[in-house]
């Protein structure tokens, strides 16, 4: 091919590239909602003297054709595959793909974070209280604390970070449950734990807090496939997890209520399971406040649990061992409100939170 | 708007470059005009006033100094118009600095104006500044307000450079010529361009963001920042440049080389003569030489290189960090004229080592944020803080960007044009050439719009310049 030749190749093919470009991200159908990242799109920007001046208007629209680009999901896959395949970068976005879990590195251990969530804790002791509440507390290691031992990716001193916790949160008796958890126990695509391999979690909690439970449970498979919110953020072409649940006499008799929608709902939302977040089916996800009366319960024994979405699929397995459970999320809920809605006499009380809300407690209110 | 965005590949340069090529010829730079006051105002709509204001000015002035030049008016009107244009860039970037270190040496607290900075504006004022400079000197003044406004707001190069000046485009503006063979190169350009900027000097980005955000640095981590920072600062600004003469040559323009593989340097002097020349040459022009240059005596000679450094770093930016790396280029090129340059060609490995060390060092310091943050940062990389030498981080992140770091040091060196240009010259190397090159630009179009879709970290550095 002579010179001229090439150099005509060279642009009728830039010109067709952009001109096709041009009409597909003007033309081409927009979606409303992404939902590999589990959120709303941009919306058009809409066009005012104001918008404009203000900058308004440009700075929307850059968010619009971002979010809008043309088969944006195989363009954010291309580059996933691109930045681990050719650039061999060890994690895209900060997730990490290491024998078929994705993680997402969390770390460095930020102390203030801590501290914040622990007099947040402490505020709501003080406030409802007395010496007739047993207060306990525990810490969830997020995912990276097992995979980054293996892979050696940067991850917080999470025996560090439980240390720290135990110390400070002087008001709570700690129960260090780290110690059963490993990789298998969380979802490959998502941050959460597994419902199904946390029974020795919830046994040694319950232990602690002097309550029995059953561990008659019938596991149960959703027959769709569960992708992760890491599944999203990541990009890479994997697997879907399979989402089970556990299931027993206590569990389908309890009576769980949502004081945040003033409704009956159930344990398992099977609706919720085919939606954008399958995990949400563990009590509707997250909800500010809600209660479970197990009327089958051998003895009148209550447990007010602070929790963060991890709590969502531990507590149906506490149902057993308890006549009433409260779940309460204060990122949700002021903890000033909390007393309107709930007795704390006589009740056992448990903190448990995840590292991933600890490290971040600024969603604490 | 930045080049490396979806609005702007997706929309306004398909948009524009239709409409230009559709045009008539005599309508041409009134499409560039206004396809450039659409991208300015898209980032900065208020600031376009300023730029019309500026450019009218320069048009008037440019007028008067021509029909005056050889009376005492003439060098009023040109004194009158750099001092406007000067004052502009002073009250928008600079009134902050001096209100501050006013503050801080007299106790007084005079609130800050918090003015934000217009987009390119130290870059179009030089174009203006050259422009009535050279109409002084005896260039013919533009009598069409339209192709003057072209010239200072072209898009491909307003608001991070080239620096232009008048002179090498006039006749361009009247008439230029478009060919396959122009538009090609260009392409090529601003293909390579968008992949040195999106591909590399982003990653490069991500990886001095993780240094500044790790609270467990190490000397080593230190280290890996200065080579990422160079490579960032060199493939953003020397990526921009590509894209600017890219789009240049599409539109019939040839604008000055502004970059020529600085790293290979074996001086501090070739150095300056090989990063950011468009720039180097504004100075010695406008600057060095009516300071007399060289050709004055040797105190006087090495003051003028003091003042242009100095005023080459305050150009970057207001802030005392940019002051010190412009003074230590002016003090490293002063010992080279004195006494290096002759001891420097007798070891190349020596030479070539103390052009990076000084670039890494030098980096550092123009990176900031504040001199106390560049003391810092310099600290950390001799061991001075009593950090340790390396930790589980700092592997990760060189294991993280090593693929990286080879490819942004063997693209900084002129092996792959070299490489290029051998297989070109080969009949067989020629025909695989115009197939895999094709390909290669459209796949580095088809990585750079994924990684816009990916909504990756993607600054322009040289935007606060």
């Amino acid at each position: 091919m002579n010179t001229q030749k090439k150099d005509m190749a060279v642009c009728i093919l830039f010109a067709l590239i952009f001109a096709t470009g041009f009409f597909l991200c003007v033309f081409f159908p927009k979606s409303e909602y992404s939902y590999s990242e589990r959120r709303s799109l941009a919306s058009p920007p809409v066009f005012s003297a104001s918008a404009f001046w203000s900058g308004r208007f440009m700075s929307d629209f850059e968010a619009y054709a971002v979010d809008h680009i043309p088969f944006r999901e195989q363009l954010r896959m291309f580059k996933a595959l691109t930045a681990k395949n050719i650039f061999r970068r060890q994690d895209n976005n900060g997730i990490y793909l290491w024998n078929g879990f994705l993680t997402a590195m969390e770390y460095p251990l930020n102390e203030d974070s801590l501290n914040r969530a622990i007099d947040r804790f402490r505020y709501v002791c003080e406030k409802y209280f007395t010496e007739n509440n047993n207060v306990f507390f525990s810490v969830i290691p997020d995912k990276n604390a097992c995979i980054a031992r293996e892979s050696g990716h940067p991850a917080m001193d999470y025996a560090l970070f439980e240390a720290l916790a135990s110390q400070k949160a002087d008001f709570a008796e700690y129960i260090k449950i780290s110690d059963l958890l490993e990789s298998d126990d969380y979802y490959k695509t998502d941050t959460h734990w597994r419902q199904e391999r946390i029974t020795d979690v919830a046994e040694r909690l319950a232990r602690a807090m002097d309550a029995v439970l059953s561990q008659d449970y019938e596991i149960r498979t959703l027959e769709h496939n569960f992708y992760g919110v890491y599944y999203g953020q990541a990009a890479l072409p994997l697997q879907p997890d399979s989402l089970q649940y556990l299931t027993g006499k206590a569990i389908e008799n309890c009576i769980v209520f949502d004081w945040q929608n003033n409704r009956e709902i159930s344990v398992y939302d099977l609706e919720k399971a085919k939606g954008k977040d399958p995990y949400e089916m563990f009590l509707s996800g997250s909800l500010s406040l809600i209660t479970i009366d197990n009327p089958d319960a051998p003895a009148d024994k209550q447990l007010v649990i602070f929790r963060d979405s991890f709590g969502s699929s531990i507590a149906p397995l506490f149902i057993s061992g308890y006549s009433k459970i409260t779940l309460a999320d204060i990122r949700y809920v002021h903890p000033d409100l909390l007393g309107q809605f709930v007795d704390f006499e006589n009740c056992d009380i448990l903190f448990l939170y995840s590292t991933l809300v600890l490290n971040h407690s600024e969603t604490l209110k | 708007m930045i080049f490396s965005s979806v609005t702007f590949l997706y929309y306004f340069l398909p948009l524009t470059a239709a409409i230009y090529f559709m045009a008539p010829k005599q309508l041409r730079n009134s499409v560039l005009l206004l396809g450039s006051l659409i991208f300015y105002a898209w980032g900065e709509p208020k600031y376009v006033f300023l730029m019309g204001i500026s450019i009218l000015l320069c048009y008037i002035f440019g007028r008067l100094t021509e029909k005056y030049r050889e009376k005492k008016a003439g060098r009023l009107f040109c004194l009158l118009s750099v001092l406007i244009s000067l004052s502009f860039l002073i009250y928008f970037k600079y009134t902050d600095f001096f209100l501050e270190n006013f503050n801080a040496a007299t106790g007084l607290d005079i609130p800050l104006l918090r003015i934000t900075l217009p987009i390119g504006i130290s870059f179009y004022t030089f174009q203006i500044i050259s422009y009535t400079i050279d109409v002084y000197r005896g260039t013919v003044a533009q009598k069409n307000l339209v192709d003057l406004a072209a010239y200072i707001s072209m898009f491909p190069q307003l608001i991070a450079g080239p620096i232009v000046r008048y002179s090498d485009l006039a006749d361009q503006l009247k008439e230029r010529p478009h060919s396959w063979g122009m538009a090609a190169e260009g392409i090529r350009r601003f293909m390579i361009g968008l992949g040195k900027k999106v591909l590399l000097a982003n990653q490069m980005g991500e990886l001095c963001a993780a240094f500044q955000a790790s609270g467990e640095k190490t000397v080593l981590f230190h280290w890996i920042y200065a080579v990422a920072l160079c490579l960032q600062i060199y493939f953003d600004f020397s990526g921009y440049s590509d894209m600017a003469l890219g789009l240049g040559r599409v539109f019939g323009f040839r604008f000055p080389e502004n970059f020529n593989y600085p790293y290979i340097s074996a001086s501090i002097t070739e150095f300056w003569r090989r990063w950011h020349m468009s720039l180097g040459t504004w100075f010695r022009d406008y600057v060095y030489i009516p300071l007399g240059g060289n050709r004055v005596g040797r105190m006087r000679h090495l003051f003028n290189i003091l003042v242009v450094w100095m005023l080459t770093g305050f150009w970057h930016g207001a802030a005392w960090n940019f002051v010190v790396w412009g003074l230590l280029f002016a003090l490293l090129l002063i010992l080279e004229k004195l006494w290096l340059l002759k001891l420097l060609p007798k070891c190349k490995i020596l030479s070539h080592g103390y052009v990076l060390f000084i670039a890494l060092i030098s980096f550092v310091i123009f990176n900031g944020p504040g001199l106390g943050e560049a003391c810092s940062n310099l600290a950390g990389m001799f061991g001075a803080t009593g950090i340790p030498f390396l930790s589980d981080e700092t592997l990760y992140y060189l294991k993280s960007f090593l693929v990286l770091f080879v490819a942004g040091i063997i693209g900084a060196t002129p092996l792959p044009r070299h490489l290029a240009e051998k297989l070109s010259k080969n009949t067989v190397g020629s025909r695989i050439l115009s197939v895999t090159e094709p390909a290669a630009l459209a796949m580095i179009l088809l990585a750079v719009t994924a990684y816009l879709a990916d909504g990756s970290f993607n600054p322009f550095l040289y935007f606060r310049f």
